[in-house]
């Protein structure tokens, strides 16, 4: 009896269930179980594939450009430190190829389009001090406190159309004057001769024209002259197998870090244009197969920093020029001695690509912008190199922050820096006078400091 | 050395009993280097005066290291012995000079005599292994395995 009820009750059952009833819907299109990926914490390659991907998971969904950098910068491991200014033969071969930059000697031919008009004898111009953020206006008249150029004050009469290639000349003349003549100093300490005077002569020289030019060019009224300021920044590029240590024979990805200190910098809150278009391709990037460590570069672990010069909150978040002034150490006079003339270029060129690459791939990390999340727009700085006497101007356009083994790939795209040789600004200075003046250095200076976006 | 003071003649030395081996790197280095094995007692500058001077080879670097000769071997009579400590210079050439380590142990090319002595000579090798084994159809057993 229970048999038989039990075999209804199973034919009714099988039955209900085996009936298809039209028109219903179908089963829900959500799978009933998550989906299978390899572990987080298993010992394979799988799972360290996962750990990298939750990882960049992690970075990619934070909230703040803070926390995205805090994340990206968490784990510490020894890294490579990278020396804008080194005494290391043919750094500047090595600095491209951890950077992946290409290097076009000249000036792009934008700067050499944009020449603003030159006229030897024009207005008078107002001549004031350091620029504030917009706090002083260029055209109402003011009273500088220049003291050492005792030049007296004039209302402007408008924005001149025309450059006074004249008073840019007794300007730069005067600050040299000052530093090296008239000031009266005693000899320099052992190996302190860049700080007694050069070191001050670029800023005196930097913030003047930078306040003359501030009339013609409102990104620089807008600007922030930084003295002394920081630029670090830490990347990926590269792997390498583990040699000692508890770590023996793991492939590891090979950091660098550059902790850079310019003399001068000037920050814009307005990004300057781009030199040529994102994906453009002027040149071939060398490509080193030796460890780095026979530059020579060694290895030490320390935070992992990303800075341009100030916080993120900072509203002139963009670069617009650095200054660098070369130590003691790599003076001419001492490679002339060492009998190694062609390392002199390579000192500037080295320290123009590395502090440029660091400052912009800063830059844009604060941004947002990371090695798995490349850059979408090209970020342009301008530098300039100097000893005192000899000048060499740098440009650079970033293209690509994705330089670790994986992201570099699929990657087309080069960093891209414009660099000149080194040209004297003058020749020798005597009883008060500046002899063999160079015009064209200043003009290209002059040039840098009023490159701006198009839009202004 | 004596101790340099201002004012004092300028130390010189002629004909040096220093010694410098050019050595294979163990690590691949960049073209313009060379690794050098030196005596424990030269310097940096010692070393570019003595290329220069000596052999006229343009010196643009000179980096060193003292290699520590480990004390971990032990003799017959349960002795530490020592490897002897030595330094090595890495030095970089100027003027764009190269340097490749030479092969020092080339193979020769054989000639057909030695050549056909060569494969006499294994194919003797190899009849005579096969009579030491025995016979195939025993499988590897050996001789004295049986009833």
């Amino acid at each position: 009896m229970a048999a038989l009820g039990a075999r209804r009750l199973l034919r009714t059952g099988r039955r209900w269930f085996s009936e298809t009833v039209p028109g219903a819907p179908s089963p829900p299109a959500s799978p009933l179980y998550p989906p299978v990926v390899a572990s987080a914490t298993a010992k394979s390659k799988a799972a360290k594939s996962q750990r990298l991907q939750r990882f960049n998971q992690r970075v990619h969904a934070a909230a703040t450009v803070e926390e995205k950098l805090r994340l990206y910068g968490k784990l510490q491991r020894p890294k490579y430190t990278v020396y804008p200014q080194t005494f290391a033969l043919n750094a500047d071969r090595w600095y491209r190829s951890f950077t992946k930059t290409v290097l076009v000697p000249g000036m792009p031919p934008r700067a050499a389009a944009a020449k603003p008009p030159v006229a030897v004898a024009g207005t008078t111009p107002e001549a004031g001090r350091a620029p504030e953020p917009g706090a002083e206006a260029p055209r109402a008249p003011q009273a500088p406190g220049a003291a050492e150029a005792a030049k007296t004050s004039e209302p402007a009469a408008g924005a001149a159309p025309y450059l006074d290639m004249g008073e840019l000349r007794s300007l730069a003349c005067d600050a040299l004057l000052q530093e090296s003549f008239y000031q009266n100093k005693k000899r320099p300490f052992l190996y302190r001769d860049q700080d007694h005077t050069p070191g001050p002569f670029l800023t005196q020289l930097v913030s003047t024209l930078a306040a003359f030019l501030s009339g013609r060019n409102p990104l620089l009224a807008a600007s922030s002259l930084d003295l002394n300021p920081e630029v670090n920044y830490y990347w990926h590029h590269g792997e390498e197998v583990v040699v000692h240590g508890h770590r023996k024979g793991r492939v590891d990805p090979v950091r660098f870090q550059i902790n850079d200190n310019p003399h001068l910098q000037i920050r814009v809150p307005k990004q300057l244009p781009e030199v040529v278009p994102l994906e453009s391709d002027l040149g071939d990037v060398p490509v080193i197969d030796h460890k780095p460590s026979k530059l020579p570069l060694f290895k030490k672990q320390y935070e992992n920093k990303v800075f341009i010069g100030s916080k993120v909150a900072d509203p002139c978040c963009y670069g617009h020029t650095q200054f660098h002034l070369l130590p003691d150490k790599l003076k001419r006079e001492r490679f002339i001695r060492q009998r190694l003339e062609d390392q002199i270029e390579v000192v500037y060129r080295s320290n123009g690509i590395a502090s440029l690459f660091a400052w912009t791939a800063a830059q844009a990390m604060y941004q947002g912008f990371w090695s798995e999340a490349d850059v979408t727009r090209p970020f342009v700085s301008q530098a300039v190199v100097t000893d005192g006497k000899y000048f060499a101007f740098f440009c650079y356009q970033l293209n690509t922050l994705a330089l670790t083994t994986e992201t570099i790939k699929n990657n087309p795209r080069k960093n891209i820096c414009w660099g000149t040789d080194s040209k004297p600004l003058y020749d020798v200075v005597e009883d008060g006078n500046v002899k063999g003046f160079n015009d064209e250095v200043l003009l290209q200076l002059v040039r840098f400091l009023l490159n701006r976006p198009k839009e202004l | 050395y004596p101790l340099f003071q201002r004012g004092g003649p300028q130390l010189r030395i002629f004909r040096p009993n220093f010694f410098m081996l050019a050595v294979r790197p163990g690590v691949p280095q960049p073209e313009d280097t060379v690794q050098f094995r030196v005596s424990m007692e030269m310097t940096k500058l010692d070393i570019r005066n003595y290329l220069e001077r000596i052999y006229n080879v343009p010196v643009a670097a000179v980096r060193t290291r003292i290699q520590y000769g480990a004390n971990n071997k032990r003799n017959h009579r349960n002795q530490r012995v020592k490897k002897p400590d030595y330094k090595v210079a890495y030095v970089q050439l100027g003027q764009g000079q190269t340097f490749q380590f030479p092969n020092l142990f080339p193979e020769k090319e054989q000639d057909s005599e030695t050549r056909s002595f060569d494969d006499f000579r294994d194919k003797y090798m190899e009849k005579e292994k096969q009579k030491e084994e025995g016979d195939p159809r025993r499988g590897g057993v050996p001789d004295w395995f049986g009833l």
